[in-house]
This record gives C-alpha cells, sequence and structure tokens, in this order.
C-alpha cells in the first residue's frame, strides 16, 4: 500500500477555503459625510422633481391660459362677423324698406331671413329721415322697455350719431323685462348721398349668446356680459364655474362699457402629468424607505462584521499563541491549512504547504513508508483516537518526533471535507523518558556492579584468609627446618593445619560456583531465526534513535539447535547493541548493522556486522577480556559473557574486519545431533 | 614491665594461629585477640611490643581499632595487615602514624621482619625514655645558682665570662662548674651538652 500513488485527482478536488476573511484587514469606517450623500441626492431628486412638476404645471396654464385667448379670440372674430353680416344685410334691406312702398315678398322674405335667430336679431325697425319709425317687423310696443329705457327706444343718440357719421353705430345696451337686455344697431341708408332712413337691428344679448356661442364653447366656458357696474346681464348658463381661469375683454363693436367675461368651467385634469408625478412620489418614497432599510441592513451586516471581524481576530492570536501544530487535509491528503505553531515545527512556511499532495516535505526519508502508512490510514478514517507517533523532519534536516491526533474536518453543512490534525513535538519528551530509562539502566548498571564489586571482594577476602593461613604455617615450617630443627610431631600438627586450611578454600570456592550454578542454561530446539527476530525487535527502538538501520538476511528454512533461548538472545542483542555504539561517529547515511544467518559445515552461524570503526590490533587481544571495556559506561563484561555462553553451547563466538569496514561477529552453534 | 610481644589481632581462628606459629619459629613470642574489641579492653600503657593489626574484621575494623589506640596515648608500633583494594586506607593510617602495612598475600618472613624491625623500634624508644628520666631527675638535684651556671656553660662561656655574667668571683664559678659536672654525673662540657642534647630519635 506504500506504492500508492496518491496524487490522483486533477484538479477535481473541493478546494476548501478555511480562511474566508483577509487577515485583519485595515477596513477604516466610512467618513461622516458618506450616510448624508444620498440623503442630499435625495432630496436634491425631490427638489428637481418638485421643480419639474412645478413647471409642467405652469406650462399646463399656460397652455390652458393660451386655448381661452384663443377660443376667446375666435369668439370675438365670430362675433363681429355676425354683427358685420348683420350689419349689410340690414343695409342691403334699406332702400326697400325705406322706399314708403308696400314691402314686397322678396323683401319680406329677406327680412323674415334677416330675424332668423341664429343673426341675433330680434326685430328690425326702419326710420325716416326724421327719425320716425316707419316699420317694423315684427311689430313692437313699448310694453317690453322697463326703467329709464322707456321712451327711448329706439336710441335717438345712436339715430342721430349713426345720421351724421354716415355708418353703423351702436346703441347702449338697455335692460327690458324678462331679465333681458337689448341694444340697437342703427345703419344709415343712403341713395346717391341722400339720406333715406336708418334700419335698426335689435339684438337680445340674451338671444346673442345664446345663439352665437357654439355648444363646444359653451360646454367649456360659461359666457357672461357684465356692464359697467360689474353687473352680470346676461349669460349662456346660471352655472356658476370652479375655475378661476377666466378673461374679460370688452364686447366690442356694441361697446359701450360692456364686457364680455369668459370664465372656464374647470381646469383640463392632464392625467398622465399626474400619474407621473404621483409615481414618481412613491417611487421617491419607496427609495428613501429602501436607502433607510438599507442602510439598516448595512448597519446590521457592519456589526456583523466587526463582530466576526474581532472574532476572527480572536481565534487568529489563539491559534498563533498555540504551540500544537495544526493542519487540515482535504479528502485526497491535499494540505489545505496549516497553523503558525506547525510551520515553526516543520520549518516551511504556510505558503508553501497548503496545497502539497504526499509525499509531504517534512516527511522523513527514511521513515517514508511507514508516515504513508499512517497518513492512508488517517485519510482511511482509521487513525487511534489517542494519537499516533511519527517521526519527521524539519527544514534544516533535523528529525523530530510528532504526536498527531486527527479528527474529521466537517463544514457548515455538515459534510466531511476532511481531516484536521493536530501535532505537538515529543521529541523532547521521548528525550526525557529515554534518558530517565538510560539513568534507571546505568543505576541499575551501577548497582550491579557494585553488588559484583562487593561480591568480588568478599570472594577476594574469604579466599584469603586460608590462603594466608597456608602461606603462615608454610613459611613457619620452613623456617625450622632451616633452623634444623625437626620437631616431628609438631609440624605434623601443622601440615595437618595446611590441609585443613586448604580444604576451607575449596568449600569457598565451590560456594562460589554453586551460586554460579543458577544461571545454567536450559537446553531446548529452537529456532535461530526466530530468536533473531525477537532481538532486533528488542534493540529496533534505540536503533531507531540512533538512527542505524537493522538489516536482515536470514536463511530459511534453519534445522533446530539445542540451546537456551534467553541466552541466544541475549548474545544477539549485545553484539547489536556493541554494533550500533561502535557507529556513533560514522555518518547517518551508512548506520546500518546487517544480520545474516547460514548453515555451514554442521553449525548454524549468525554474523553481526557493523560499519563502524573496527577494532585496532591492541585492543583485539583484550576484546574478550572482563572488565575490559572501551565505552565510557560499559562494565567490560558484555563479550565475556557472550563468549561463556558461547562456549556453554559448545559454540564459538569470533570477530573478523568487515571488507568495508566495520566489524563482523561470528556466532556459531553446533546443529543438535 | 612486661616484655616485648607481637600483638595480633584477626577475627580468623586459622590466621592467628598460622602467624603465631610463624613468629615462634623466628622466635618472637606473641599474643592474640580475635577482636579489636577485646584488644581494647585488655590494653595496658605500659605494654612493650607491637600490634599487628588486620584490617578488615567483622565487628570493629582495624582503623577505627587504631584510632582508639592513638586516642588512649598508644606508643607501640601498629602493623596493617590489608586485603585487596584497602591499600588507601592503609596509607591513611601510615599518615597517622602507623609503622608500616603489608598486603595480603604477604611474604610471612618480610612480615617477621617488620616486625622485628618494630620491636627493636619500641625497644630503644623505651631506652631513650629511662635516659630521660634519669637526666630529669639529677638536673632536679641543681641548685638555681648551679642550673644558671650549666646554662652558661651549655651556651659554651668561659669561665671569667660567667664570673662577670653573674658578679661571683672566678674561683665561686670553678666550684658551681664542678658541682654540677658531679650531679649530672658526666666529666665535660662536652658530655653535658650530649647528655641534654633534645630530640632523640
Amino acid at each position: 500500500m506504500a506504492g500508492t500513488p496518491l496524487q490522483s485527482d486533477k484538479s477535481t478536488s473541493t478546494s476548501v477555503i478555511l480562511n474566508p476573511l483577509p487577515p485583519s484587514s485595515p477596513s477604516t469606517p466610512p467618513p461622516g459625510w458618506y450616510w448624508s450623500l444620498p440623503y442630499a441626492a435625495m432630496a436634491l431628486f425631490i427638489a428637481t422633481m418638485a421643480a419639474l412638476l412645478w413647471l409642467t404645471y405652469r406650462q399646463d396654464t399656460e397652455e390652458q391660459r393660451a386655448t381661452l385667448i384663443n377660443d376667446v379670440l375666435w369668439m370675438e372674430q365670430n362675433l363681429s362677423f355676425q354683427f358685420d353680416r348683420n350689419s349689410s344685410q340690414l343695409s342691403q334691406l334699406g332702400p326697400a324698406l325705406l322706399s314708403g312702398r308696400t314691402l314686397d315678398s322678396t323683401t319680406a322674405a329677406r327680412l323674415k331671413n334677416a330675424l332668423d335667430a341664429d343673426t341675433g336679431l330680434i326685430r328690425i325697425l326702419w326710420l325716416n329721415q326724421d327719425g320716425a319709425v316707419l316699420g317694423a317687423g315684427p311689430p313692437y310696443t313699448d310694453s317690453h322697455l322697463v326703467g329709464e329705457a322707456a321712451g327711448t327706444f329706439p336710441s335717438s343718440s345712436a339715430y342721430r350719431l349713426a345720421r351724421s357719421m354716415g355708418r353703423p353705430v351702436y346703441s347702449d345696451a338697455y335692460a327690458v323685462i324678462d331679465n333681458q337686455t337689448q341694444f340697437e344697431a342703427h345703419i344709415p341708408v343712403f341713395d346717391g348721398g341722400r339720406y333715406l332712413g336708418s334700419v335698426v337691428g335689435v339684438y337680445s344679448l340674451n338671444s346673442l349668446l345664446s345663439r352665437q356661442v357654439p355648444w363646444w364653447f359653451s360646454e367649456r366656458y360659461r359666457v357672461a356680459v357684465t356692464n359697467t357696474a360689474g353687473t352680470e346681464v346676461a349669460a349662456k348658463s346660471k352655472v356658476s364655474p370652479l375655475s378661476s381661469l377666466n378673461y374679460e375683454m370688452a364686447l366690442e363693436p356694441p361697446g359701450h362699457g360692456l364686457t364680455l367675461s369668459i370664465t372656464a368651467y374647470k381646469n383640463e385634469v392632464r392625467w398622465i402629468p399626474l400619474l407621473l408625478m404621483g409615481s414618481l412620489g412613491v417611487l421617491a418614497t419607496a427609495i428613501v424607505w429602501s436607502l433607510w432599510q438599507l442602510r439598516r441592513h448595512m448597519q446590521r451586516r457592519q456589526a456583523a462584521e466587526q463582530a466576526l471581524r474581532a472574532e476572527h481576530a480572536f481565534r487568529k492570536a489563539m491559534e498563533d499563541s498555540l504551540n500544537t501544530g495544526m493542519r487540515a487535509r482535504d479528502l485526497k491528503g491535499r494540505i489545505t491549512y496549516v497553523n503558525p505553531a506547525f510551520c515553526r515545527m516543520v520549518g516551511w512556511s504556510a505558503e508553501e504547504l497548503v496545497g502539497r499532495h504526499p509525499p509531504m516535505p517534512y516527511w522523513a526519508p527514511e521513515s517514508l513508508e511507514q508516515t504513508l502508512a499512517v497518513h492512508e490510514m488517517v485519510l482511511k478514517g482509521n487513525a487511534p483516537v489517542q494519537g499516533i507517533e511519527v517521526r519527521l523532519m524539519r527544514r534544516n534536516g533535523e528529525r523530530f518526533d510528532a504526536l498527531m491526533i486527527e479528527a474529521p474536518l466537517i463544514d457548515s453543512d455538515g459534510k466531511h471535507i476532511g481531516w484536521m490534525g493536530s501535532m505537538v513535538d515529543v521529541t523532547e519528551q521521548n528525550k526525557a523518558q529515554e534518558l530517565a530509562r538510560q539513568q534507571q539502566e546505568r543505576l541499575q548498571a551501577t548497582a550491579r556492579l557494585v553488588t559484583m564489586g562487593e561480591m568480588a571482594s568478599t570472594l577476594a577476602h574469604e579466599l584469603n584468609q586460608p590462603l594466608a593461613a597456608i602461606s603462615s604455617y608454610n613459611t613457619g615450617c620452613i623456617n625450622l627446618i632451616e633452623q634444623g630443627q625437626l620437631p616431628r610431631q609438631e609440624l605434623l600438627g601443622i601440615l595437618a593445619k595446611i590441609g585443613k586450611q586448604a580444604q576451607r578454600a575449596g568449600q569457598i570456592i565451590r560456594r562460589v560456583h554453586a551460586f554460579v550454578r543458577r544461571s545454567e542454561p536450559k537446553f531446548e530446539p529452537v529456532d535461530l531465526n526466530t530468536i533473531l527476530r525477537e532481538a532486533v525487535g528488542l534493540v529496533e527502538a534505540d536503533a531507531q534513535r540512533q538512527g542505524v538501520s537493522i538489516g536482515l538476511d536470514l536463511a530459511s528454512p534453519l534445522p533446530p539447535v539445542a540451546a537456551d533461548p534467553v541466552m541466544i538472545e541475549q548474545v544477539a542483542v549485545n553484539l547489536i547493541r556493541n554494533g550500533m555504539d561502535a557507529m556513533a561517529n560514522t555518518p547517518r547515511a551508512e548506520r546500518q548493522v546487517s544480520l545474516r544467518t547460514r548453515h555451514q559445515d554442521g553449525m548454524l552461524v549468525f554474523s553481526v556486522a557493523d560499519r563502524g570503526r573496527g577494532i585496532p590490533p591492541e585492543v583485539a587481544g583484550k576484546l574478550f577480556a572482563p572488565f575490559f571495556t572501551t565505552k565510557e559506561e560499559g562494565m567490560g563484561m558484555g563479550l565475556n559473557i557472550c563468549r561463556s555462553i558461547a562456549e556453554l553451547h559448545r559454540g564459538r563466538l569470533s570477530f573478523e574486519a568487515h571488507p568495508a569496514g566495520g566489524t563482523i561477529f561470528n556466532f556459531s552453534l553446533p546443529i543438535a545431533p | 614491665m612486661s616484655a616485648p610481644l607481637a600483638y595480633i589481632v584477626d577475627d580468623d581462628e586459622a590466621i592467628r594461629d598460622a602467624l603465631t606459629w610463624l613468629f615462634r619459629t623466628r622466635n618472637v613470642s606473641s599474643r592474640a585477640w580475635a577482636s579489636a574489641e577485646a584488644f581494647l579492653t585488655d590494653w595496658q600503657a605500659e605494654w612493650r611490643g607491637c600490634v599487628v593489626l588486620d584490617i578488615r574484621m567483622h565487628e570493629m575494623s582495624g582503623l577505627e581499632c587504631f584510632d582508639a589506640l592513638l586516642a588512649r596515648g598508644n606508643l607501640l608500633p601498629v602493623i596493617f595487615l590489608t586485603g585487596h583494594g584497602d591499600v588507601p586506607m592503609a596509607v591513611g593510617a601510615l599518615k597517622k602514624g602507623a609503622f608500616d602495612f603489608l598486603e595480603k598475600p604477604f611474604d610471612d618472613n618480610a612480615l617477621v621482619d617488620v616486625v622485628l624491625r618494630a620491636l627493636d623500634n619500641d625497644a630503644r624508644r623505651h631506652a631513650s625514655e629511662e635516659t630521660q628520666a634519669c637526666v630529669t631527675s639529677r638536673l632536679a638535684q641543681l641548685t638555681p645558682r648551679e642550673q644558671e651556671v650549666m646554662n652558661l656553660v651549655l651556651a659554651g662561656k668561659f669561665n671569667k665570662v660567667i664570673a662577670d655574667a653573674l658578679n661571683i668571683s672566678m674561683r665561686t664559678v670553678e666550684v658551681h662548674r664542678a658541682r654540677v659536672f658531679e650531679k649530672m654525673g658526666v666529666r665535660s662540657a662536652v658530655e653535658l651538652a650530649q647528655l641534654l642534647a633534645p630530640g632523640r630519635d
């Protein structure tokens, strides 16, 4: 599984952005005028709209007024045209009427035609040169005359004026009964410069208005005539208009203080601008409201952002202060996030690490396969809860042990998107433990040494006593014999004592031997390869710490040998340890202890080869001697014991120089018969 | 006064017996104790001879025993017998005034030789002690004037000078001088000086 390619994804992996906020972006708060700007714009907009409205209104009014004036001018034109037509008709009728003859049918028809309601004339009089009424059609009485007007019909002043001026003259208006107002038009009739008389057309103002003002005009305007006193003398309608839009003009040619007042009934309601205005107003309100809502939203958002930034800063500070390295990976094993502690630990920066695929730069090359296996295990979700220890490498090549604890990374949707791992550098801790262990070992070794020293000392003293006694007896005997004395009986006693002391010494030695016998080997058929594997298992941790790799080259199958497995294992461990210690100054890459087993000449041989400094010739001779050591803390018993064990097994322990540098120890065991 | 002996202190019976036998073959009388405590109990200031002390013993060690003897003002020479590894201790003891030490296993006759030297040493010390006691008793017989005269004689002054210094006649000086020589048992100023010379070894 170590060889599985992990870089299989082709940009299909979902990128996980774990750091959505820019790292502490310096967001300056908007200046004071920031929020007044839209309000100012709003006010400006509303003012502009109001001005536009007002202008539209003004234009509208102007337009209405122009229409009114137009209509009034048309009306005036119409009236004066009608007066002119009537005047010319009457002046044409004049000669026939003033001829004094009975009216012929043609004249009567024309008279009747002239009195048509449309003309506004209600009566036609014809007067002679003296102003006397010659005739009238229709005939008339004074009965309809009221007030001061009585007796002045037809108007003599107008008659005279017309006669003297020789052109049509209009009289003052005067009231008649039925609330009517009349005026007259005096048209002088001449025949070749001779004044024949006058034809007088009587107009009823009321009738004139009702007839001469067309329907469409009266529909829009109220047409009234007022006299000099401001009193309304005639009107087209009694309904008073609502609008203030009115226009007044002198009623010409009748004139004489009559004023034609034309008032619009109502302003024309222009719906489009109104709708426009209304909708504009509504829209403006909506805009203001939405702006206000927007502002509230913005404020809330800003507050939220502020809180988020504060939270982010808090988290960041927390994360930066952490001494625990944090590292997130996606489901494919790509690094998506590392915290500063992690960067400090491995020595690579976050930019260099994020996005990397395994193998990571901080994986130690010598334990690459193991690390990869751990990596795979984590990705499969099988990481142990209590964490797993891996050997990693800093950028400067320094190795360190890290305890990694992995947890699944779940996003806000509850989707599993990767793994978050925390990493603690346990190198120091391991070192401390190792140190404690070593100290313990040293203490035990010292204790053993002290015990052994004491034992040796006691043994020496014990043995010395009988030997010294023997020596003294012996010297005494020699002294006597030299002096020529031979006290037979005494010498016999002394010699017996000497024998007794010799026996005593023998007993002491037997006691020591009995003590040693307690650790006699227990022979049983064993598989050498199995023992060696167990031995390697015992020293593996040490080997890793010292950066030594242990190579195994085991011949298989091997015949069983009769041996004490514990002792053989002890020899193997001893030899491997010696090999590792010998390579303390060897470059890390070359530190290798090779174990090899082979079947050779009826013996099983296992050899332990190191690549250390080798054994100098002056040391070689003393190598197996007890208490000889080249190590600072050694007891000098290791190889001695090894050789004793070899001898116990009727085997051999020897060494030779490694052809490539270093030493090879060979341990041979006879195969069981 | 007891006869000079080799006092053997060793907790091993065989050693005691062997050493006693060995010493006898060289005509050295000895007496043995099985422990330092027993030896200290029996110890007398006027004993003469030497002590052969084993350093390693079960109860009180040889060194402790030596210290106890020093405290009691023992003057006997002490010879230590040491085992393997006890040499530094023995050297320390030598500095404190022990006579010698021998490391086991030793040449037995060499031990006897050392013992003999120690015995001789002790005997000479005793002789010197006796001379000293004699001189002291003779000095006690001198009158104050005779002592003054003797001091001036020892300083090498002539009779005439002595007479001037003590304001007496030369004749009187000669009388005093003759008395001093007589009382001190010497015949000349040289013998007197030798008798009173301090620091005999």
